[in-house]
């Protein structure tokens, strides 16, 4: 068959352009597979050394930290001081108004009697 | 008698002189597509300078003159620019911007999606069969066939490899230059991508496939995102060492992004030197679809088979998400629309898939799904010119 001048044959198809596709899908195929494998695994590698650091950490801090008994009255009175701290955070202002003097050293960089206007004056 | 002849030799040197209606119609066919651009935000970073190009590369011109203006005249400007497409620098420094804009923590983060965008490379390699059917030369049907991967980058650099019209098949038979038409039809079916995908993934997909909640991604680590882009590197390229200038470039710009430390680096690979790059690509290829070049039968049979191949990777992603949800527990299925977003239109064809999602429920958001596909549809595209390339040359 013939379309133009383009052929339209099947028997083209040989041996090796099979081999081409195969080959070729099949690699591009199990290439990516591997990476999704490695990196699949890979994530529960690191979740596992995550989860045996923590363990360690938490072993580590547990031997390290003496161990603290504390009474109910000692409880009661961290409460209660907490209890204070916090809610005398907006605490009744003093409403006493202060004026601060503020003195100035003089400088004859801002005064006016040296402005241009007045120096032009004397022309 | 003399100042007659020299305005007869001007009137000779004129485009008006020159020109053919192949030169008018490639003119109209850069119009149109600078046109498309414009008018409906196709693409329009890919198709003005692409059109433009199409337009300067027609320009009638007399081709024994002592100047040497054309893209294929030895020595012109053009000749210049158009080196970087022929030795296939411009799709790698693409690369290179193209890594050190992704993030790939979708795909690190759910990597069995990766499978997705290997799967859509079918549409590669069954569109090579069908160009070897039509008669073409395995070189030719290889570079046709890449249009399938829907990544002009990929397609210009593999089709400046195997049909740049400079090299000889092994048979004997002459290689015909396709980077102009090869390069055009990748760009077109890219910015087609709303048109072309959505009838298949609907075609292809139930409503309560495309219904489907994927689980939220997993936070990614540091350790991982700078992990992947070195063990990517070493895989893709030991197994298709040919691949190289693509996959080198771009997980090199993803180390860049990813270390932290280069961010200088990144910003101007993924910017600055990218916006470059496209400016030089989108021009010399336009230009190099010189109407003796591209105005052949041949040329539409391309546009048909490209058409076909990137339908045929399209349902080949979608099927293969089928078959996987088979084997998946009913909390990791994967919504089958992603599927359509193996092909490499980076985001293009994420965006359609979450966009097609959301059409069934509102609250559905796919886009971070879809974009692992994609990449992998990126990364897989590119190994597949590499072993073209490793099979033909």
């Amino acid at each position: 068959m013939k379309i133009l001048t383009i052929t339209f044959d099947l028997s083209l198809i040989d041996q090796y352009t099979l081999v081409i596709t195969i080959a070729g899908y099949c690699i591009v195929l199990l290439a990516l597979a591997i990476m999704a494998y490695f990196f699949t695994r890979l994530h529960t590698l690191q979740d596992f050394l995550t989860k045996r650091r923590l363990a360690v950490q938490n072993n580590a801090s547990k031997e390290e930290s003496p161990k603290v008994v504390m009474t109910g009255e000692e409880n009661a009175a961290i409460a209660a001081a907490l209890y204070l701290f916090f809610s005398e955070l907006h605490d009744e202002e003093k409403y006493v108004m202060t004026i601060r003097k503020v003195s100035k050293t003089y400088s004859p960089w801002n005064s006016k009697i040296y402005g241009i206007w007045n120096t032009m004056k004397h022309w | 008698m003399e100042t007659l002849q020299t305005l007869f030799g001007l009137w000779e040197d004129t485009g008006f002189h020159n020109v053919s209606w192949e030169n008018l119609i490639m003119i109209l066919l850069g119009i149109f597509l600078v046109f498309l651009a414009i008018r409906y935000s196709y693409k329009p970073l890919l198709l003005i300078p692409l059109g433009m190009g199409v337009i300067l590369g027609n320009i009638p011109f007399l081709h024994e003159a002592a100047y040497h203006p054309g893209i294929y005249q030895e020595g012109s400007v053009l000749n210049y620019l158009f080196f970087g497409v022929l030795k296939g620098i411009y799709p790698a420094l693409i690369f290179l911007g193209l890594g050190a804009m992704t993030d790939l923590s979708p795909l690190i983060s759910n990597p069995k999606l990766m499978l997705l965008g290997a799967a859509a490379q079918v549409g590669i390699f069954a569109s090579f069969l069908g160009a070897m059917v039509f008669g073409f030369p395995m070189a030719e049907s290889a570079a046709i066939a890449i249009i399938g991967g829907a990544d002009g980058n990929t397609a210009i650099f593999l089709t400046s490899q195997l049909a740049n019209g400079l090299h000889a098949a092994g048979s004997g038979m002459n290689i015909q230059n396709l980077i102009g038409p090869v390069a055009i039809a990748a760009y077109i079916y890219m910015s087609l991508v709303p048109v072309i995908q959505p009838p298949i993934m609907k075609l292809l997909t139930t409503k309560k496939e495309r219904l489907i909640r994927m689980a939220p991604p997993r936070t990614v680590s540091k350790f991982e995102k700078i992990l992947f882009p070195l063990l990517g590197l070493l895989l893709s390229t030991f197994v298709a060492p040919a691949s190289l200038p693509l996959l080198g470039m771009f997980f090199f710009g993803n180390i860049l992004k990813e270390s932290g430390l280069t961010k200088q680096l990144a910003t101007t690979a993924s910017t600055i030197l990218i916006d470059i790059v496209l400016i030089l690509i989108g021009l010399t290829v336009g230009a190099s679809t010189q109407a003796d070049v591209f105005l052949k039968w041949e040329s539409i049979l391309i546009f048909v088979l490209g058409a076909i191949a990137f339908m045929v990777a399209t349902a080949g992603g979608i099927i293969f998400a089928k078959v996987m949800n088979i084997f998946l527990k009913k909390e990791n299925q994967i919504n089958p629309l992603i599927g359509a977003a193996g092909v490499a239109a980076v985001p293009d064809s994420a965006r359609i898939a979450h966009e097609m999602g959301m059409k069934e429920d509102p609250t559905n958001h796919l886009i971070t799904h879809a974009m692992a596909p994609n990449i992998a549809g990126l990364i897989g595209s590119a190994i597949t010119a590499g072993l073209l390339l490793g099979f033909l040359l």
